[in-house]
């Protein structure tokens, strides 16, 4: 047996050499385990972007479709809805929608593309119920200030004609915009962003 | 760092367990290639830990859906198609390697006093190991997967009074079913990995009591420096830490190109038919177990006799538990031993090999009779070792350790 | 090392005598699944002609993309031909499959088609290949034809318009044609050995990637285990 104290340069260099490719074996081994449990192709086609044909849709009328496992809602909004959507910010906690709840291409004050309709993910960002569509303005139920929205029954959140919540209510954020472009006139595919978004 | 280091070994004695069991461990220096299968042996079981609980996140283990999920496994999960292969090549890798590990012990004399213990724990452990095999076999649900195991219960089944309520207490139905399957995937996951981890731990703890046999059969205790370091011994780290890397290396490689270029290695390790699912109303043409099984059903068919042939198999088992006592001859290694050893091993070998021949194919008259004779040579060599093993002609071994790289 | 490679070729050496009751010699095709435009061909031809009995239930239209070098829209528009109970075209993402009722099947044919995801691992390229060259004519039979190497079949010939019908003659190879089918022999055997690539390439679509992750896998490892062993060499040097 070898009784130097210091191991010579060539052990040394040796040692590192070994250590490196190793850590790099390692690290590549590594990554078919984290990787694996990512999104099967299963979770993929059920989570796939879902086409929603509007050219049926009244106008002041609302669709659901499911997304994700989630209600999303596309509203036909009437030219009155259009003309009466809120600007100011005494009413509403975030009316120019700077918090990211979504896409670039509806921060707007109508929150979408077309303000013809309206695209939102139908759950409300408190705790998860979903809402009510309560457009008609002046309600009984809602007070004579109600301008027309959406009601979650669970807490009494109030949210307006662009889901844009109001003040001083148990939810904390507007309702969440998914990503969607038109594919045409009346095809909305959502999930996706478009090409030119 | 000495100071943290410090802190742990007044909780727990890590820096004490590591000079113990491996910086002043003392090792023979002699070791040969057939001491890496042990080192080998714990990277496979740990790789089989690993895969098997990265399968289990996604396997199905339900009749109606366990074959589907095996294929989403392939194709659906990331990955999924390594992790099932690394994990069925690791199995019969498995075998290879256990089996190459007890051969040394064949060939040296390791089984000899004072380790007959740390030869029973492993003689535990490959019995649990074909349990386990044979259970997790069961899970893909394809044909042969099913089939085999009809085959293999029915065997209980032949148990004389208790056979059939012990088939059908192992079953938990009147056939193989879902309650089967629920079961052994149990069994396979949990219950048996757990077993084989204790018995590793306590035939480690066996080993590390005597320390390692070697090449030349003799104890290296017998000769001490003034320290007390046995003058043929070498610390395990870093001289074995650094050798068990290179030859993990060199197993890797050969493991990873029958992963990567031939998984099904021409349907030995993926058999054929078990790509189609399970179908209780089809008997495959040749039911046949996995290759490392062979050997012992080649002896279980060798007997006329279904309970015999039963009993054949186990005694084949049992046999190699009880050779420390069965093997008489003091001197432990074959480099030393009579030409008579000699001769009984290879032919003990020679038979081992004819008999895995034999279980694989159809059990045609020809070879049944070549597998009654590899039988009788199997269990000749026990007979025979026992009277021989008293009376060799034996060298007489060196006092010191002989290097022969 | 020795004994390690021994053990291994004794593993493989061809004792394996499962398919033992053959009644022909099989014939063999090439297999490329870095040929495309084979697999398109071969994915074409089942769309086209066996979805119809036979699903592929454990494969996706989508890996296609990938896998054959197709755009999604291709896809859609020439291999997806079935639709839910709404009449809604199915979408690229499903598992492939047909709305083949299992009783009718089973009244039909006494079997339910199988479904062929896994058929060339568990019968071989060779086998299929085989198998899809020779059917002839067999008036004997209840659908007209038989099968050379699967005797007594219960499958009709469903691609005789592409091969045309052939009956055993003693002429040269064994066969002549009664009918012409679209193709000659020659594009025929061609267009079967796309439809086995094909089926070769859906029983294991991961060959596609473990072949090339290997190479580096092993390259890797032979370097490693070279350094490996200089740092072996280098500490027992202090071994006598």
């Amino acid at each position: 047996m070898s009784d130097s104290n210091k191991p010579s340069n060539r052990r040394k260099f040796l040692t590192n050499l070994t250590q490196i490719m190793g850590g790099v074996g390692g690290v590549f081994a590594l990554i078919p385990f984290l990787s694996t449990m990512s999104p099967s192709e299963k979770a993929k086609a059920a989570g796939a972007p879902v086409e929603i044909d509007v050219s049926s849709l009244r106008p002041g009328s609302y669709k659901v479709v499911e997304w994700r496992g989630k209600p999303v809602w596309v509203v036909r909004r009437t030219e009155e809805m259009i003309k009466n959507t809120l600007e100011d910010d005494n009413v509403l906690s975030d009316p120019r929608s700077l918090e990211e709840h979504q896409p670039i291409y509806t921060k707007n004050k109508y929150r979408s593309i077309n303000p013809e309709f309206l695209v939102l993910v139908g759950v409300c960002t408190h705790l998860g119920c979903s809402p009510l569509y309560k457009p008609n303005a002046k309600s009984a139920e809602l007070g004579l200030d109600w301008n027309g929205g959406f009601f979650c029954p669970c807490h009494g959140s109030k949210f307006d004609l662009s889901g844009r919540v109001h003040k001083a209510m148990p939810a904390p954020s507007n309702l969440e915009v998914p990503p969607y472009y038109f594919a045409s006139d009346n095809k909305i595919i959502v999930g996706e962003d478009g090409e030119k978004s | 760092m000495d100071k943290f280091i410090t802190w742990i070994d007044e909780r727990l004695p890590v820096s004490n367990f590591v000079k113990n069991h491996l910086s002043q461990y003392y090792a023979p220096k002699n070791f040969n290639f057939f001491y890496y299968f042990g080192a080998l042996a714990i990277f496979i079981f740990i790789l089989q830990i690993v895969t098997g609980i990265f399968l289990t996140i996604n396997y199905k283990p339900d009749a109606a859906s366990a074959f589907a999920s095996v294929e989403y496994i392939m194709r659906d999960v990331e990955w999924g198609w390594l992790i099932r292969y690394l994990h069925s090549t690791g199995a019969s890798f498995f075998f290879v390697v256990i089996y190459l590990h007890m051969f040394r012990a064949m060939l040296y004399g390791s089984y000899k006093n004072p380790r007959e213990l740390l030869w029973l724990f492993g003689m535990l452990i490959f019995v649990l190991l074909m349990a386990e095999a044979f259970m997790g076999y069961l899970l893909p649900w394809g044909q042969m997967s099913y089939w085999g195991a009809q085959v293999i219960i029915s065997l209980f089944g032949a148990i004389p009074y208790v056979g059939e309520s012990l088939a059908l207490w192992i079953r938990g139905d009147y056939v193989i079913s879902d309650a089967t399957l629920n079961r052994f995937f149990a069994f396979h996951v949990i219950a048996l990995p757990l077993l084989l981890f204790a018995l590793i731990y306590l035939h480690l703890a066996a080993l590390h009591t005597n320390g390692s046999n070697n090449p030349d059969g003799i104890e290296i205790k017998k000769n001490k420096d003034a320290d007390g370091v046995p003058l043929d011994g070498i610390p395990f780290h870093p001289y074995y830490t650094v050798k068990d890397i290179f030859g993990l290396s060199v197993f890797l490689l050969i493991f990873t190109f029958v992963v990567f270029f031939m998984p099904e290695l021409g349907g030995y390790f993926l058999e054929k038919d078990n790509f189609v699912p399970a179908d209780p109303l089809k008997t495959p043409e040749h039911i046949v177990p996995v290759w490392y099984f062979t050997p012992f059903y080649a002896i279980l068919r060798a007997i006329p006799d279904k309970v015999g042939g039963v009993l054949a198999m186990g005694a084949a088992i049992f046999v190699l538990f009880i050779l420390p006592w069965i093997d008489r001859c003091s001197v432990k290694s074959i480099r030393y031993r009579g030409m008579s050893y000699k001769v009984l091993l290879t032919l003990f070998v020679i038979s081992f090999f004819g008999l895995g021949y034999i279980g694989m194919n159809p059990a045609t008259p020809v070879l049944t009779w070549i597998g009654r004779l590899f039988t009788l040579i199997y269990f000749g060599f026990f007979v025979a070792l026992y009277f021989t093993s008293a009376n060799e002609k034996t060298k007489e071994p060196p006092d010191r350790v002989t290097m022969h790289d | 090392m020795i004994r390690i490679l021994l053990i291994i070729a004794i593993m493989i050496s061809p004792v394996h005598v499962f398919a033992a009751s053959q009644s022909m010699p099989l014939k063999s095709v090439l297999i490329d699944l870095n040929n495309k435009s084979s697999l398109q061909r071969g994915a074409q031809i089942y769309m086209n002609n066996c979805l119809g009995c036979h699903t592929l239930q454990y494969q996706r239209y989508i890996k296609f993309v990938d896998h054959l070098d197709l755009p999604a829209k291709t896809i859609e528009n020439n291999l997806i031909f079935t639709t839910n109970k709404d009449g809604e075209a199915t979408k690229i993402g499903s598992l492939i499959l047909n709305s083949v009722n299992p009783d009718h099947a089973a009244e039909a044919f006494g079997v339910m088609p199988p479904d062929l995801t896994l058929i060339a691992r568990s019968r071989g390229a060779d086998w299929l290949y085989t198998f899809l060259t020779s059917f002839y004519k067999d008036d004997t039979r209840p659908l007209g034809v038989n099968n050379s190497l699967y005797s007594n079949v219960g499958m009709p010939h469903v691609l005789v318009w592409m091969e045309g019908l052939k009956k055993q003659s003693t002429e040269a190879g064994g066969y002549e044609y009664v009918n012409e089918g679209t193709m000659t022999p020659e594009e025929y055997n061609k267009a079967m050995a796309d439809l086995v690539n094909f089926l070769v390439y859906v029983a294991e679509p991961a060959q596609l990637d473990r072949y090339r992750i290997g190479f580096w896998v092993i390259l890797f490892l032979g370097v490693f285990s070279f350094v490996a062993f200089l740092l072996k060499s280098e500490y027992w040097k202090d071994v006598k």
